[in-house]
């Protein structure tokens, strides 16, 4: 490739909220709503700077209009220098970023409280993309301080966590702050236009659906003789419940909330299964390696979920709905009497950087969207799924979302220090209700 | 570890076997010892300690045509059929790796594992492999070529255009038989289908236009696909069908650094490799 081109995203076409489609008219004609220091620039801080908050960053600077990066934080400063150097090599392949990151050494942090000196650089917005067990803190210190934010998902790992983001999410809106998050399907033209056909009615009622994502194995990193058993932990983040909250909240969490969003709505009930089969090497945590779920929605409706990660096995990952009158796949198709097919133009929007023109595009009309409690909710699905599979029982929403859960561990969460890997859960004797280490 | 095990043999074939191909063997058996068939009309290679075998077919020499200058290339063989998942996977799983020696332990590197399904579901034993980067492709090469014994590579622009025109023949590529030997956007519903479930071309390899668009080395360094994958168009797809990599296809990797091994918008993005007559 002689030079990489990279174009402007379309604000017109792709827009899910009616706030973000009037900000397609007010921004950049009549700018209001907006006025830092009298500049209409939105400062933009990132918590968590490993390879998605890296890529978040990037997608912010080339999806938004008026945008300046100005601060990082991350818990290891070698992950922040390897940031800093992608952006640089990011803004040396495209002008039009690099006059956007205004990132200072002074304004560059690391530590456990790098996220709070983060916030308090001067930034309008941040982007949360360190594990997801730090999510529910980090949300509620950005919104005290009153930033607006874009999450990545899951927004927690456990119930204690879901009931911080609800709150948070009230408080938001109560000071009137922006929150987008990272379940970019909701931000693609293909799942738009499918799912509003779906909800106009193109496959009649919809009975039940079937959620995937079955994939190979992930990375993992060795332990170096120097890291404490919370730095070995949180550098291996995706196979401890109290940082990734599991892969089926990790990833599958995606899958889930497409079905929310087709359903209108959350489950009510869930009973479900799964192991560790795979992953029997302690490098791998406690984690599971798969899980099958039933999930009952209030009219009824029945979702099967599955999420597999061992490798050599069978991938799949997707959607698919069955009612009355048809079938969709929500990323492309409906089947039967309305049947209809989704044509992707010759270049499709990017989702990952569509979420952020339309989060910053809506903070600009002065009445920001605010996705946060779509995403607690398909957390909570998630979680609740988990919940059924550890413990072998049958779990409902309501237990789930009051139940006396904190995974938090006293190391680990605010300090390096020696820790234990949390026991393997085990149905028929984990408990809904208990601690980091049971 | 039981997936490891499962693709294993015992005692597998490190050096390449004579493989029959009809027409040419009947001509050839008469006039030459056994070694020069396996020469003349292609071998069949296997990956030791696994069950997985490819067939290598025999290109002549020739002249071509690239960027308007003449150029003589071959013989050289070049496979089948485009390399498959069950090929790809000894290297990019470590099958062939024994437990106590893991993957990558022999100095050569090995994908990262993928985040998501770069297969899309769409079928794996017996499919092209897609989503892989150029430099993937080379890597999978330089690992076989060790694993083997027998160098591989990617074919250069110019032994790729030669095979295609010996592969669509004098008469060209009439309708029917872009139907008959590729997948393209009309009969292919969208996804990849396996290797060789359609006709041969006039070379006797399979899949060379459409299915996977297929990795070649460029004169110019750019980072070129041959042939056309079942998104071109019955037309399109072919000798002359070329495209060059951009951003977009690896687009939506939400990763920075992108991944250097998977192309998160390129299934349709395939190779096969070639191997000198004279090593």
């Amino acid at each position: 490739m002689s030079e990489t081109r990279i174009p402007p995203v379309s604000r017109r076409t792709f827009i899910n909220t009616t706030a973000a489609a009037a900000a397609a008219m007010a921004w950049p004609g009549s700018v209001h709503g907006f006025h830092i220091w009298g500049s209409d620039v939105i400062r933009v801080g990132v918590i968590g700077c490993g390879g998605r908050g890296t890529g978040a960053a990037g997608d912010c600077l080339r999806g938004a209009e008026g945008v300046e990066l100005v601060a990082l934080g991350d818990l290891a400063p070698d992950r922040l220098a390897e940031c800093r150097a992608q952006l640089d090599k990011l803004g040396a392949s495209n002008a039009g970023i690099a006059a956007k990151i205004k990132v200072t050494d002074d304004k560059c942090f690391t530590g456990f409280d790098a996220y709070q000196k983060v916030i308090n650089a001067g930034v309008d917005l941040v982007i949360l993309a360190s594990p997801p067990g730090y999510r529910p803190t980090h949300l509620a210190a950005a919104v005290e301080a009153g930033k607006h934010v874009f999450s990545e998902k899951p927004v927690a790992v456990d119930a204690a966590g879901i009931r911080s983001v609800l709150a948070t999410y009230e408080k938001a809106r109560a000071k009137n702050l922006g929150i987008g998050v990272g379940t970019q399907r909701r931000h693609q033209a293909d799942y738009q236009e499918t799912i509003k056909r779906i909800h106009d009615g193109a496959i009649g009622e919809v009975l039940s659906g079937q959620v995937y994502w079955n994939q190979g194995g992930l990375w993992t990193r060795d332990r170096k003789p120097e890291w404490t058993d919370a730095e070995w932990q949180i550098r291996n983040w995706l196979y401890f419940t109290w940082l990734s909250g599991d892969h089926i909240v990790e990833q599958h969490v995606h899958n889930l909330d497409v079905a929310n969003w087709v359903f209108d709505g959350h489950p009510v009930k869930a009973v479900g299964m799964g192991g560790r089969q795979f992953r029997t090497d302690p490098k791998f945590g406690h984690i599971y390696d798969h899980f099958a779920v039933n999930y009952e929605y209030a009219n009824g409706a029945s979702l099967v979920s599955m999420c597999r990660q061992i490798p050599g096995t069978a991938n799949r990952v997707g959607e698919w709905f069955i009612g009355t009158k048809g079938q969709s796949d929500p990323s492309k198709e409906i089947r039967g009497s309305a049947a209809w097919k989704y044509v992707p133009p010759a270049r499709r929007p990017n989702g990952y950087v569509q979420e952020h023109t339309d989060l910053v595009a809506s903070i600009r009309t002065g009445k920001p969207y605010n996705e946060l409690k779509q995403v607690a909710e398909s957390t909570l699905t998630a979680i609740m799924g988990r919940e059924a599979a550890y413990t072998g029982q049958e779990m409902t929403w309501d237990g789930v979302l009051n139940a006396k859960q904190d995974l938090t561990p006293p190391i680990g969460a605010s300090a390096y220090g020696p820790m234990s890997v949390p026991p393997v859960p085990m149905p028929g004797q984990t408990k809904l209700e208990r601690a980091w280490n049971e | 570890m039981r997936h490891r095990s499962a693709q294993r043999q015992d005692a597998a074939h490190d050096r390449p076997v004579p493989v029959a191909h009809p027409p040419i063997i009947a001509l050839l058996v008469v006039l030459c010892a056994a070694t020069l068939i396996a020469q003349a009309a292609g071998y069949r290679e296997s990956i030791a300690g696994t069950t997985v075998q490819f067939d290598m077919v025999l290109v002549p020499r020739g002249v071509v045509t690239v960027s308007g200058a003449p150029a003589t290339v071959g013989p050289f063989f070049v496979g089948k059929t485009e390399v498959t998942w069950d090929m790809y996977d000894v290297f990019a799983l470590g099958l062939d790796a024994p437990a106590s020696r893991p993957a990558g332990s022999d100095g050569v590197a090995r994908p990262s594992n993928p985040y998501g399904a770069p297969d899309y579901g769409w079928g794996h034993a017996g499919f092209p492999v897609i989503s892989v980067t150029r430099q993937a492709a080379e890597a999978y090469a330089k690992w076989l070529s060790q694993k083997t014994g027998r160098v591989y590579r990617l074919p250069t622009e110019a032994e790729w255009l030669h095979m295609a025109t010996l592969a669509a023949g004098p008469e060209g590529l009439s309708p029917d038989r872009r139907d008959a030997i590729g997948w393209h956007r009309d009969n292919a519903s969208a996804h990849s289908h396996a290797v060789g479930t359609k006709s041969a071309d006039r070379l006797g390899l399979f899949d060379l236009f459409g299915n996977a668009a297929e990795w070649v080395l460029s004169r110019e360094g750019e980072l070129v696909t041959r042939g056309g994958s079942f998104r071109d168009g019955p037309d399109e797809i072919g000798p002359g069908r070329r495209a060059v990599q951009d951003e977009y296809w690896n687009e939506r990797d939400p990763q920075l650094p992108k991944s250097r091994w998977w192309l998160s918008d390129g299934p349709f993005v395939g190779f096969r490799l070639v191997s000198d007559v004279q090593q």
